[in-house]
């Protein structure tokens, strides 16, 4: 299969008369993170609400192993995991009984899901938190939570929504290493990211955009290309590319 | 806007809040249950009083609650989070504001001073005194007392240190104890005026110099106002849903071993999801424990064999109508929405969770009503609360699944 995610011209919003986002389309492919970079505003949350199917397209459609949630509801989401921007925690269960209800949702092992666990809480240093409830966590230990879950259930592809808030350096290069191992097994990423150094140093491919449209999107040599801007970095092409209409 | 309107603003706010989860709280057979308690309580409280021995002590029963009563509550000042940062810098000039926080809650705590007078009313005229003068007489002084308490609380919440703080409230317990003892052995009048002399006295020259030296604790006041909003809304929560709800979590480490029950399997999500949200969030399981005691007491206290049986039907129908709320835990969840699950195993889990407890709780009813009448009662009881609940499964939680699949 070529696309992990195909997103083809979706228009779509919270009103009818007023789209958010026009005609959008893009794709994310194994092996292969893709940085979807935007001002506040952009339109970003709203893509990606779209394709976690907590929001219709009104025209378009978006595709996840080239299957719709209309056709397959339960395998639509069975292969998609989602980082939330704002961590999105139950504040009546512990750290562990987040990760262990993640994996009954997701029809995991007993046992793959207690070897998974075991490793993941070692590696983000959480170990000693299992038990404990989310009202005694940090922001940053809170979006660990998001991400252990996320990495629990190994889906084909990753929805990441500014993972890096609140966590520190050594969450930060846990976070992705991780992501790095996952993309050579083949799995597809899509993050949206402010840290573009970041995003530049990691991501294959990016997606602009702005306003609720696409402007450019590529890897770092046609962007530079496209922008006709050789050699610059992601933050410069990026503030060239906005830039226009900030003075109207 | 000045702050005197800014007040007026915030208080009528709350108002219209508030009146419109009272006239839910009116309309959802609260009424009826108060006529109820009011009609078996005018009965025994007749016997009660007969039954209490003359020996007891009247008056330092009077002065336990009432000190309590005085000494407990702040004022409300209906601050909200984002006046840390907008209105702080103008604390110089909110006394309009301030005083008229304390003349609010004067009158809430005035109210509820003479509701709990009034419910004690039988006992006072029968062993304090029994003229209706006196009664009127320490009410008004009573309220006067819970002023004093409400301003000099107000200066004392200046204090940051959380100890001396707590050790400001005490004194002032101290105080009250003194004076609502004069007020209920009925002392001569001119000890009172020397007792709010003094307390005048001691407003003026210490907690108006606390007022100078110290600033207002913005965050303490916020603290305040929020309990006292989450009280109303826990209140209104027994009756209706509140959605703005946010309530402790409560750990109860001690009911893990429920959690068994529901066995690793996909199929048992909302299984695991409602046993954690009940046990542990919004005080479910506190209000499912509050009926089945105040019930099980009940059945074991009335002895018509048909108001039992009410008592019974009444409880159980209570506690169903509160563990339904369950299943709107987790609609305002945006995970859950992406597990990849079907909307039946979720009332698959609540109902589970409904027949257990409705179980426990007829089970309960039912060994009460057999231990103090008999077998034959205890049986009559456990079908009567079987049956409520049966119904409740049967017949109410359809239609409500129905109208939760087609919003």
């Amino acid at each position: 299969m070529s696309e992990l995610l195909d997103v083809r011209q979706i228009s779509g919003g919270y009103q009818k008369n007023k789209p958010v986002l026009h005609n959008v389309s893009f794709s994310v492919h194994p092996n292969e993170m893709v940085g979807l970079i935007g001002l506040n505003g952009a339109g970003k949350s709203t893509t990606i609400k779209h394709i976690l199917g907590l929001m219709e397209p009104h025209e378009g459609q978006v595709r996840i192993l080239g299957k719709t949630m209309a056709e397959n509801k339960t395998d639509y989401r069975q292969n998609l995991a989602y980082i939330p921007e704002t961590p999105l925690l139950y504040e009546e269960m512990t750290l562990w009984e987040h990760l262990e209800l993640t994996a009954m949702a997701y029809g995991l092992e007993k046992e793959v899901f207690e070897v998974r666990a075991n490793r993941l809480l070692k590696e983000f240093r959480m170990t000693k938190m299992a038990k404990w409830f989310p009202s005694h966590f940090s922001k940053g230990m809170r979006q660990k939570v998001m991400i252990m879950s996320a990495f629990l259930i190994r889906p084909s592809i990753y929805i990441a929504d500014e993972p890096f808030v609140g966590l520190d350096p050594i969450g930060i290069k846990s976070f992705l290493d991780r992501m790095l191992e996952l993309r050579e097994e083949g799995c597809g990423i899509l993050m949206s990211t402010h840290i573009l150094a970041t995003a530049e140093k990691y991501c294959d491919r990016f997606l602009f955009l702005h306003q609720g449209k696409i402007i450019l999107q590529g890897t770092m040599d046609e962007l530079q290309a496209q922008a006709k801007m050789p050699g610059a970095d992601l933050d410069d092409i990026y503030v060239e590319m906005t830039k226009e209409d900030r003075h109207d | 806007m000045t702050n005197a309107e800014l007040w007026d603003k915030r208080r009528s706010d709350y108002w219209t809040m508030a009146v419109r989860y009272l006239r839910l709280i009116g309309n959802s057979g609260f009424l009826f249950t108060i006529y109820l308690l009011f009609v078996f309580g005018s009965y025994y409280y007749g016997q009660f009083l007969q039954w209490l021995p003359e020996t007891f002590p009247a008056v330092i029963f009077f002065t336990l609650v009432f000190t309590w009563l005085t000494t407990r509550g702040r004022v409300r000042t209906f601050f909200k989070q984002g006046d840390l940062i907008f209105l702080t810098p103008l604390e110089g000039k909110l006394s309009a504001y301030i005083r008229s926080s304390i003349r609010y809650s004067w009158m809430m705590e005035t109210f509820w001073l003479t509701l709990s007078m009034l419910i004690l009313a039988p006992l006072f005229f029968d062993r304090l005194s029994e003229t209706g003068t006196s009664f009127i007489l320490i009410l008004l002084l009573l309220s006067g007392l819970k002023l004093w308490n409400l301003a000099a609380g107000f200066e004392e919440q200046r204090v940051l240190d959380r100890k001396q703080y707590t050790n400001h409230t005490f004194l002032r317990a101290g105080l009250n104890a003194v004076a609502v003892y004069a007020l209920f052995s009925q002392q001569p009048w001119w000890l009172f005026a020397f007792i709010a002399g003094a307390l005048i006295i001691f407003y003026i020259g210490y907690y108006r110099a606390i007022a100078r030296t110290y600033s207002l604790k913005w965050e303490r006041l916020v603290e305040i106002e929020n309990q006292t909003v989450m009280t109303f809304y826990r209140v209104a929560n027994s009756f209706t849903d509140v959605p703005s709800l946010k309530s402790k979590i409560r750990f109860r480490r001690w009911l893990n071993p429920l959690y068994n029950l529901v066995s690793f399997e996909q199929k048992n999500v909302y299984k695991y999801m409602f046993a954690r949200s009940f046990f542990r969030a919004n005080d479910y399981f506190g209000i499912f424990l509050r009926l089945t005691i105040i019930g099980g007491l009940f059945i074991s206290i009335v002895e018509l064999d048909w108001g039992r049986w009410l008592v019974a039907a009444l409880f159980a129908y209570m506690t169903a109508l509160q563990i339904e709320t369950l299943k709107n835990h987790y609609d305002t969840s945006q995970m859950v929405d992406l597990y990849p699950l079907q909307t039946e195993n979720k009332q698959a889990g609540h109902k589970f969770w409904i027949v257990f407890l409705g179980i426990i709780q007829s089970l309960i009813f039912g060994i009460t009503a057999s231990l103090t009448y008999g077998a034959g009662q205890g049986l009559i009881i456990l079908a009567l609360s079987l049956a409520v609940y049966s119904y409740h499964l049967m017949v109410r939680l359809p239609k409500k699944y129905e109208t939760l699949s087609r919003s």
